[in-house]
């Protein structure tokens, strides 16, 4: 291990494992949750661990769904039926979906899976919690000081690979084609590998192991299928055309004044007594009778 | 603004929180500022409907007295999509696989989304 971890790293490894182990002796049961990056948690009974799970590991929902064995809308049904239960295992034997051994089988999988996530990454405080329950626990429990040492055996077996790859650091492109022929598994990682996904991002899209795809990038990058770049991307920062930045709005324009009294009318201020006032020129009614009696005599 | 220190605090936010796959910041009105988005996502798109979501949680926090909006998410199938308003002028959507733990995305947010507000509204002093 020592080869594989800076001094740091060292410490939060011992830290679980003697956190985990001291679950054991004590047959506790519970959770026992692990801060850290990707950091997750282990469910114990009576001392044994009967599930696992991290943000850094696939768990059993995620293999079942990524890999097509079943569909969303189809699992979504299936919670239903289970009162919502996050894994309806026996809804899924009694469809037909999966076998009860698959199940379990998936569940141990992703037990140990959780643990080399766990241990792979970065451990920064361990804490006992009760009164939890786990939702997709395996029927015989794991032993502590086992799994953690399976999982720091993977993790130095990862590190003597030609090309050593971390589950959360390397973000694989693909490289020159070589024309080798790929296995169903390479063909994959190779589709989904865009220089942003690391490892484990490529075991959730895919829905496998997060430590069988680790195994399987170090490979690929040992063998040129995919490489690295040296610098992450750059990521583009665009600005709205014209506003240099987005800040609060300019205070609008002050409204004019409204009036506080109202304007006095002054007498022929609008002109119009002038427009209708009789021309001097120009005949008016008077004159028009006046016209009528003289015709008349 | 600070392009760097903003694309900075994107980059370290993916990095710091595992399962978050693509981050956005747009302004309020759903024109993109930023985006850390796989080939896959039309980002321009992706600002325009965190926008349009955004704009309909804040009415409704407003017209039924819930307070100041924090942030929505959508749950999906294969992860999962959160929206945050950044102040009121801007916003940040932050994408994640089912591994994404969101009590630990909301708590690293928080810090971020407060830097993130003052690197938007700061003034523009280099003629970006």
């Amino acid at each position: 291990m020592a080869d594989v971890r800076d001094a740091l790293g060292r410490v939060g490894y011992d830290r679980l494992a003697h956190a985990l182990m001291a679950c054991g002796h004590a047959e506790f049961t519970g959770e026992l949750r692990v801060s850290g990056r990707p950091g997750g948690a282990f469910h114990l009974r009576d001392g044994l661990v009967v599930a696992a799970e991290s943000p850094g590991a696939p768990g059993p929902d995620v293999l079942l769904l990524r890999t097509d064995r079943i569909d969303a809308e189809r699992w979504a049904e299936l919670v239903r039926e289970s009162d919502g239960a996050r894994w309806p295992a026996a809804e899924l034997v009694a469809r037909g979906y999966a076998g009860a051994a698959q199940l379990r089988v998936v569940c141990v999988m992703a037990l140990q899976d959780a643990a080399f996530a766990i241990v792979a990454g970065r451990v920064d405080g361990c804490e006992r919690v009760a009164g939890t329950e786990p939702h997709a626990p395996v029927a015989v429990g794991e032993p502590p000081a086992r799994l953690v040492q399976d999982a720091a055996r993977k993790l130095a077996a990862l590190a003597t690979l030609p090309y050593p790859v971390r589950p959360d650091r390397e973000r694989p492109l693909p490289g020159a084609p070589t024309g080798r022929p790929l296995t169903e598994l390479q063909q994959e990682l190779l589709a989904h590998a865009d220089g942003r996904r690391t490892a484990r991002d490529l075991a959730f899209r895919v829905g496998r192991g997060v430590y069988t795809v680790t195994v399987e990038v170090a490979r690929m990058l040992a063998e040129g299928f995919l490489e690295c770049a040296p610098t992450p991307a750059e990521i583009p920062v665009r600005l709205p055309p014209e506003v240099g930045a987005v800040r609060h709005r300019e205070p609008p324009p002050e409204p004019p004044p409204a009036p506080t009294v109202l304007p006095r009318r002054e007498p022929g201020a609008s002109g119009i007594t002038e427009a209708l006032a009789p021309s001097k020129h120009g005949t008016s009614w008077r004159g028009f009778f006046r016209l009528r009696h003289q015709a008349a005599e | 603004m600070n392009r760097e220190a903003l694309a900075l605090e994107m980059r370290g936010l993916r990095e710091q929180v595992t399962g978050i796959t693509d981050t956005a910041v747009a302004a309020a009105d759903g024109l993109l500022i930023a985006s850390d988005t796989a080939e896959s996502i039309d980002p321009e798109g992706l600002a325009a409907l965190a926008a349009a979501g955004l704009g309909l949680a804040r009415r409704t926090t407003e017209a039924t007295a819930r307070g100041v909006l924090r942030q929505t998410v959508a749950y999906g199938s294969h992860g999962c999509a959160a929206f945050y308003a950044v102040g009121d002028t801007a916003l940040m959507v932050v994408l994640g696989d089912e591994g994404l733990d969101l009590e630990r995305l909301h708590r690293a947010t928080r810090p971020a989304l407060d830097r993130i507000g003052s690197i938007l509204t700061e003034k523009t002093t280099e003629g970006v």
